[in-house]
């Protein structure tokens, strides 16, 4: 009996200890949670799905971000990175929108397509604040509360530039592409990539039977050790199959990493990252060039009209600005050129890219699905929304056109 | 080394383990530590050791006070201690183990080292042997061995001839005589008198955690021993022998195979028989324990059936009761206390309307355990644990299996529990128990199973058997004609 | 006196090793530390919407740390939780996938957390399962467990369960309005998921403490061969202990589905699992500790999410502290000679 009371009183006292620790600890920070100051600056805030630095999608966000602070006076970005399972299992999307107001962001930009539930539900929690969820489409599927917004850039112009920049400098015809996961989103890019590498793979001349392209879905955006397939490894299998260019649809540069070692080990391989200007800078001797996004000349304009109370509901695609696909200011989509592509093969590139400014349109039929069926008869254009909710791949890709 | 303590205490909760111990050991002497169960014997040798660390009081090696803060520093300076259970890993061997614990091994010194010493000690060692298919009496001389490579001047052997084989024994006095020699001292905690008066040069007995005489120079004689351990004391009482009834058995074992990893025993046809005690003779290891499990229904023949009162041992079974040696890891459990016990026990063991409580008090009376109720048994003696396990044998058991039935526990104790035992033989019950000690089979059995080379004699009437007759059937000598 | 103050040294000591390793990690990081423990420590309670985003996070945490502790009672380290947390969201989402506008609602909450806490138990059973007969240590079938149970998961997301046309990482077509937990006004606070946690904890209480089950549970625990040789049905309480660590563990992944994500996700149990486990690392079976160690965990992990915010800080470093209090707690008993679990 002794025994217990004892170890009772001892319990006891432990737990009040505990609490004693707690409370000081509390009070001593309360003081600290003020609300913050109310001055003029214009907060918006970013949530991003990767790390910053990533050399991919979330880093051409956060640089285009800090770009915009930098230029214009009076903004602030706030922002939280690596929203994503892996990194941060319990965290909600509402839940960092929900910091990010508190930090006095009036207008949220969500970054994934994987946030579409959860900006769609914070929105509307805070119905006086503007949220954007680029790459999400709830404005045309009518699931959007009235201050959401979507925001996507005309990446297939891109993806064609990065497909035809693979056409010319294969040797063998024999392209890859490493995906993340399948949706209508990475279909419609991998289609593009294939559009432009057939389009210029026939304009050099090839053997249109020798043009391979074959996909390979990791199962994310970027490497989950366990969930996703090992880009690193991926890739390599790329290469030992035979192909000499692969192209990157993840959010991570692992392709243009490990091409650059293959170079290095004395391999002709190249590789055309995705999402980061600086992106060939992890490779730059088996670079060929990157798409990516900028995103200045957008947020600009949305910050300025949410600012000027003029911001309206819409689902905004933007593209290249045609005159100078890589302006800062004004270029949503850009091609950055890698070393590694011969100034042959750039000067078609560039003429590549002038026929495109010029109207030339590769969504015209006829083009076939990956299982045969019609998807463009001759002559026929695609609508921008037959291109957004891209089905399959098309025939010629070799590769999984659903998950499995 | 001289090794001398000072004013040494140690108290467990409210439990004074030892009080204001002082004594000396001097070098190139075998000191004998003799107590009954719980006088504070182990408990003095682990402060020796580094195992515990003194609450007051000091430690002097040759005059210096020293601090042993752990076994390893405890080595360092020169105090081995052998434990009652050898620990060692089991997947090593002899010299794997012993380098292990040594500051910078080198194994061909190594070696060199086992190998003088096994043969200056006269044990049968072999570097390359596994821990795993050694005796209890081999992983003992290894720890020895280690010790004494190691370096240890003082070498502490608490109750070393528990569970090893008569042979074992005369090895490792003999061997002990030959390390005292070179000058070293050696500690040996036992409360068996015929041991300290053939082995010891010295007597120090304990009792209830205080010095009652110290260092006596041996002879002297057991009853001077006795009365210092006890104050008082009884004789042995020498109990008739029943005989061997043959119609319906208490077990019946028909055509059986049993089997462990390592060992095959029968096929046995055995009928044992109501109302008796059972003696299970054999070198240990020779498939007794083996045989017990499956008598208790704790593992399952390979082949043929077990009948208990006639029907089939399909699970363990509170009415056939078995007491394993390994108290701590099999027997009970050690952070429960027996009040606890006894709610586990409750379906066999309650009084209708008795709280387990009431119980466990009651039980603590009866079988005068040194505990409350609510006292986890782990921070028992290990003789007050064997009571306690004993105690919780179920009335309605009419199958008592025991292993070593009165290891760790004293004359008086130990006669206490036979007492007990033969009660419950004379109202049915039928008891196997073996032992290690051939003249407590002998004295207590009123037949003997002997078990010998995977094989079981047939039961062996008490009265037809002499104890030299009994170890010649152990080591096999005539096994032939009484194999069942 | 003496004991008293001994037994109350260790953990707080323990506590105070712990936090002072943080505070040099985040000092060599550049952080202001005592800022990033008051967010740490504090961030997770400054408004009613962190109040209840830390309460939802506590509730599947405590539910997981109450089973635990009945597994480890048993003797069993369940690390096969999260997998059990995974596949009663995957039960619950299969039985929500029913449901039709005008069914009863209330009929497919119920439903769902009972499929839930079956699946949870099942998975777990097939852990002790493969312990019992085929000698397989439930620490390696369990994280084997885990991995099979997340497949499943991610095959249904990404196959027979997807969204129409696009399948996503962000999990199956979100559920009816409906069917989604009722939330306390301008929260995401759903009241009934930590009062269900707190009714488990009771539960469990008791049936551990206070019944002869528990008692022969625990006796499993503390010495298998000890409890059988007494008569214990062993594998028997082995298997229910493991069964109802699954139940609470799938209880928890069927509330996320209803009241947290309202779809399933591949990450259903998101690492509340393994929290759980060292929850129950340092409380061990003593179902008593387990509320207010799960509620200083939540609230720091809670509180992390504000780190990179406030202060640039990274938010992993809620792990880190966590992790270093469960090891400077097990040192301590290591140093006073209890076992380590």
């Amino acid at each position: 009996m002794k025994q217990q009371m004892v170890s009772g009183r001892t319990s006891r006292t432990m737990m009040l200890v505990v609490v004693a620790i707690l409370s000081l600890v509390f009070s001593a920070c309360a003081a600290q949670s003020s609300a913050p100051a109310a001055d003029e600056k214009f907060v918006f805030g970013l949530v991003l799905v990767g790390p910053i630095n990533d050399g991919g999608w979330s880093q051409a966000h956060y640089d285009s971000a800090k770009y915009i602070e930098s230029k214009t006076p009076g903004s602030q970005m706030v922002y939280v990175d690596k929203v994503n399972p892996a990194d941060r299992p319990n965290v909600k999307v509402e839940q960092v929108v929900d910091e990010l107001i508190a930090k006095g962001a009036k207008l949220i930009i969500t970054t994934s397509d994987d946030f579409k539930d959860g900006t769609r539900e914070a929105a509307k929690a805070h119905p006086d604040v503007t949220f954007v969820h680029a790459s999400g489409d709830d404005v045309i599927t009518g699931k959007a509360p009235a201050n959401l917004g979507n925001l996507m850039g005309r990446m297939e112009y891109g993806k064609m530039i990065a497909g035809c920049a693979a056409a010319l400098q294969s040797a063998t015809g024999n392209i890859s592409f490493i995906g993340p996961l399948v949706n209508d989103e990475t279909r419609r890019l991998a289609d593009s990539a294939y559009l432009g590498a057939k389009y210029c793979w026939n304009q050099r001349g090839g053997d249109p039977a020798a043009l391979k392209f074959n996909v390979t879905w990791i199962g994310f955006w970027f490497n989950i050790p366990g969930v996703t397939l090992d880009p690193t490894k991926v890739v390599n299998d790329f290469f030992t199959a035979g192909s000499d260019v692969v192209i990157s649809g993840i959010d991570t540069p692992e392709a243009v990493v490990e091409a650059g070692k293959a170079q290095a080990a004395g391999k002709a391989v190249f590789a055309v990252p995705y999402d980061f200007k600086e992106a060939c800078a992890k490779g730059e001797a088996a670079c060929l060039g990157v798409p990516y996004f900028n995103w200045v000349p957008s947020y600009t304009k949305l910050i300025n009209d949410v600012k000027g109370g003029t911001w309206k509901q819409e689902f905004t695609m933007f593209g290249p600005d045609w005159a100078d696909i890589n302006a800062v200011e004004t270029s949503g989509i850009g091609f950055a050129k890698g070393k590694a592509l011969t100034a042959e093969n750039a000067t078609k590139l560039d003429a590549f890219i002038a026929e495109l400014a010029g109207g030339l349109n590769l969504w015209t039929g006829p083009i076939n699905f990956q299982d045969g069926t019609a998807f463009l008869k001759d002559g026929e254009v695609a609508t921008d929304k037959q291109v957004w909710y891209m089905p399959q791949l098309l025939e010629g890709m070799e590769g999984q056109s659903v998950s499995k | 080394m001289h090794v001398s303590i000072q004013q040494l205490n140690k108290s467990f909760g409210p439990v004074r383990a030892n009080q204001d111990i002082t004594i000396a050991f001097a070098a190139g002497q075998i000191h004998g530590v003799l107590g009954e169960n719980g006088a504070g014997k182990s408990t003095l040798m682990k402060l020796l050791s580094g195992v515990y660390k003194p609450d007051s009081g000091q430690i002097f090696i040759n005059g210096t006070a020293v601090t042993l803060g752990t076994p390893r520093l405890a080595v360092q300076i020169g105090i081995g201690m052998v434990g009652q259970d050898p620990l060692d890993v089991p997947v090593f061997n002899v010299l794997e183990n012993i380098a292990c614990g040594l500051q910078m091994p080198n194994d061909a010194e190594v070696r060199q080292q086992i190998i003088h010493w096994s043969t200056t000690l006269g044990f049968p060692l072999h570097p390359d042997q596994r821990m795993r298919d050694l005796t209890v009496g081999q992983r003992q001389q290894v720890e020895i061995v280690r010790l004494l490579i190691a370096g240890s001047d003082v070498l502490i052997l608490d109750e070393p001839t528990t569970g090893i084989t008569a042979a074992q024994v005369d090895a490792l006095f003999a061997a002990l005589r030959t390390i005292v020699a070179t000058g070293k001292t050696v500690l040996f905690v036992t409360h068996k008198l015929d041991e300290i008066v053939a082995l010891c040069d010295t007597v120090t007995v304990l009792r209830a955690g205080q010095i009652v005489g110290t260092q006596l120079a041996m002879p002297i004689s057991k009853e001077t021993m006795l009365t210092a351990m006890f104050g008082e004391f009884a004789t042995h009482a020498q109990v008739p022998a029943k005989p061997i009834p043959t119609a319906d058995p208490r077990w019946q074992l028909s055509d059986t195979m049993l089997h462990d990893a390592t060992f095959v025993l029968g096929p046995l046809n055995l009928s044992l028989p109501k109302g008796m005690i059972i003696g299970l003779a054999g070198l240990e290891g020779s498939g007794q324990r083996l045989f017990m499990q499956h008598l208790a229904g704790i593992a399952r023949p390979d082949r043929g059936q077990i009948h208990f009162d006639g029907v089939p041992i399909t699970r363990a079974n509170p009415t056939a009761a078995w007491l394993p040696a390994d108290r701590l890891h099999e027997g009970i459990i050690g952070a429960m206390s027996l009040r606890e016990h006894v709610l586990l026990l409750r379906d066999s063991l309650l009084a209708p309307q008795q709280t387990a409580h009431e119980k466990a008090a009651q039980l603590i009376a009866d079988y005068a355990i040194k505990a409350t109720p609510d006292m986890p048994l782990q921070q028992l003696s290990g003789g007050n644990q064997q009571r306690a396990m004993l105690a919780l044998i179920p009335e309605s058991a009419q199958g008592i299996l025991l292993e070593h039935p009165t290891r760790g526990l004293d004359a008086v104790s130990a006669m206490a529990i036979w007492q007990r035992l033969q009660v419950r033989r004379d109202n049915g019950a039928t008891v196997l128990f073996f032992s290690a000690d051939l003249s407590e089979v002998m004295q207590y059995s009123d037949a003997v199973l002997v078990f010998f080379g995977g094989h079981v004699s047939r039961l062996l009437a008490h009265d037809t058997l002499s104890e030299e007759a009994l170890a010649a059937l152990i080591g096999g000598v005539g096994f032939a004609e009484v194999s069942a | 006196m003496k004991t008293q103050f001994v037994a109350l040294r260790t953990p707080v000591i323990a506590m105070g090793v712990a936090l002072a390793v943080t505070a040099v990690l985040l000092l060599l990081a550049g952080a202001d530390v005592l800022a990033a423990f008051g967010v740490l420590l504090g961030g997770a309670l400054t408004t009613p919407s962190r109040i209840s985003d830390m309460l939802m996070l506590l509730a599947p945490l405590l539910l997981c740390a109450v089973g635990l502790t009945a597994s480890f009672a048993a003797g069993q380290y369940n690390l096969g939780i999260e997998g059990q947390m995974t596949v009663g969201g995957v039960a619950a989402m299969w039985w929500l996938r029913g449901y039709q506008d005008g069914s009863p609602v209330i009929l497919y909450w119920i439903g769902a957390v009972l499929c839930g806490m079956l699946m949870g138990a099942v998975w777990a059973m097939l852990v002790a399962l493969l312990k019992r007969y085929m000698h397989v240590s439930e620490i390696f079938a369990g994280l084997g467990f885990n991995f099979v149970a997340l497949g499943l998961a991610l095959y249904l997301v990404f196959g027979p369960w997807k969204r129409p046309g696009v399948a996503s990482m962000s999990g199956t077509e979100p559920l009816a309005d409906a069917l989604w937990l009722p939330t306390l006004t301008g929260t995401r606070l759903t009241l009934i998921t930590p009062i269900l946690a707190i009714v488990m904890l009771a539960i469990v209480w008791r049936l551990i403490r206070h019944t002869h089950w528990g008692l022969q549970v625990r006796a499993c625990g503390l010495s298998a061969l000890a409890s059988v040789r007494m008569g214990v049905p062993a594998t028997r309480r082995t298997f229910e202990a493991m069964a109802l660590c699954g139940a609470c563990a799938g209880m928890a992944g069927a509330l996320q589905i209803i009241g947290v994500y309202h779809s399933l996700v591949p990450n259903v149990a998101s690492g509340i699992g393994l929290m759980g486990l060292l929850v129950a690392l340092l409380v061990r079976a003593d179902v008593r500790w387990v509320a207010l160690v799960a509620f200083f965990f939540a609230i720091i992990t809670s509180g992390s999410i504000q780190l990179p915010l406030a202060l640039s800080i990274d938010s992993s470093i809620s792990g880190v502290l966590q992790g270093l209090i469960v090891l400077a707690i097990i040192v301590a008993r290591a140093r006073r000679g209890e076992d380590a679990a």
